[in-house]
């Protein structure tokens, strides 16, 4: 059965983009069905990586219920050769959108959690989706905690920094704890030296005194992938590159259903 | 007379018919039991109370675990929760009809089967 993973972190800028998008990519390369859903409605930014501009049906129109769900579905896979298929959600960058989502209602976001309760049906269960990746906003935004409600997974992003780790160690006893939800840890941007085993280890310790949450990942800064600029997708252009490869051991831990 | 004739001709409807008025009630007491349990008793059934996600948070933690096995099972009877919460029926029943008392589900009934849901399309924004 498949499994809606939402990527979320305290902080903005702890990489939950980057993350998505190189996850959902890693996924479609071992053969899976992934859908990759921008619910960053006050940033959008997979319509630009992906360079979309123009869409019938946003995200936004199937929370709103304006649209059914085959609508929005973007499918990319002719990017993604040799492997599975890959589909995109996308969320409407204009300013419009991002206004008009601001400033919608308690009953309005009741409703668009029951859309996104509903996807497990609509994709999991009827379309045979592997895998739904939810890219969310950072903090306790309402839509990336409805994002969290109906995911069987959370990610959590965090770096290093000290406000970083306050905030999302007050996150994972005030909102992933309080939902019940499998919560995992990927440290992204670390300085540490993680090359070897003994220094992997030291990190290892730390965190755990830090979060008591399982780290699933460690990422190193990599200057490389800044020099992206988000023109590419790493994990796809870059195959032998060491960030590659730690997406590829995460994805490996979720898909044999060791998280 | 009448009403005694009509319950030798049918004694099972008769008999169905006070079964189905006693768990009525019972429902209603469990419900009773759990507001003088949990502190203070709630002014008044609310009408239509959006059940959204910074509600959820704010719930205390033994209506909130009844309310999220709602929200993913969409649809479903005391029974279908208990199984998920792992804890008994009868609890989850009391819970679930306090839930209805605040205004964040909805229960209807098909037969001898009670449904506890969330009718998020109907309250307009």
């Amino acid at each position: 059965m498949g499994k809606i993973i939402a990527v979320h972190s305290y902080k903005g800028g702890t990489g939950k983009t980057l993350l998505s998008l190189n996850l959902a990519a890693t996924f479609v390369k071992r053969g899976k069905k992934v859908c990759l859903m921008d619910l960053d409605f006050r940033a959008p930014s997979l319509a630009t990586i992906l360079k979309i501009e123009k869409l019938d049906c946003w995200l936004n129109d199937y929370l709103n219920g304006t649209c059914e769900v085959d609508k929005i579905l973007l499918n990319l896979t002719e990017r993604f050769p040799n492997g599975g298929e890959m589909f995109v959600g996308l969320a409407n960058p204009s300013t419009e959108a991002i206004r008009e989502m601001s400033a919608k209602d308690r009953k309005w976001e009741m409703r668009a959690l029951g859309r996104l309760l509903a996807l497990r049906n609509s994709l999991i269960e009827t379309k045979g989706f592997d895998y739904l990746v939810f890219d969310t906003s950072p903090g306790l935004q309402y839509s990336s905690i409805n994002a969290i409600v109906a995911a069987d997974l959370v990610l959590v992003a965090s770096t290093f920094d000290r406000s970083d780790v306050d905030g999302t160690r007050r996150m994972l006893r005030e909102l992933y704890d309080l939902f019940e939800k499998k919560t995992d840890l990927i440290l992204n941007k670390i300085l540490q030296d993680v090359s070897s085993k003994p220094g992997k280890e030291a990190l290892q310790a730390k965190i755990k005194d830090v979060y008591q949450v399982p780290l699933l990942g460690v990422i190193p800064c990599f200057c490389d992938v800044l020099k992206g600029e988000g023109n590419f997708i790493f994990a796809q252009e870059k195959p032998e590159h060491p960030f590659t490869k730690i997406l590829d051991e995460i994805a490996g831990k979720i898909d044999s259903n060791n998280v | 007379m009448a009403a005694q004739e009509g319950l030798g001709k049918k004694p099972l409807q008769v008999l169905e018919k006070i079964r189905e008025n006693l768990e009525k009630l019972n429902e209603k007491m469990e419900v009773m039991i759990e507001l003088q349990k949990h502190g203070k008793r709630e002014p008044e059934l609310l009408q239509d109370a959006p059940l959204d996600v910074m509600t959820l948070l704010s719930m205390p933690d033994h209506l909130r675990k009844t309310a999220m096995a709602v929200c993913r099972l969409g649809r479903a009877t005391a029974e279908e929760i208990a199984e998920q919460t792992r804890r008994a029926r009868a609890v989850e029943s009391a819970y679930l009809n306090q839930l209805v008392v605040m205004g964040y589900l909805k229960k209807e009934r098909k037969g001898r089967k009670a449904y506890f849901f969330v009718d998020r399309e109907s309250q307009e924004g």
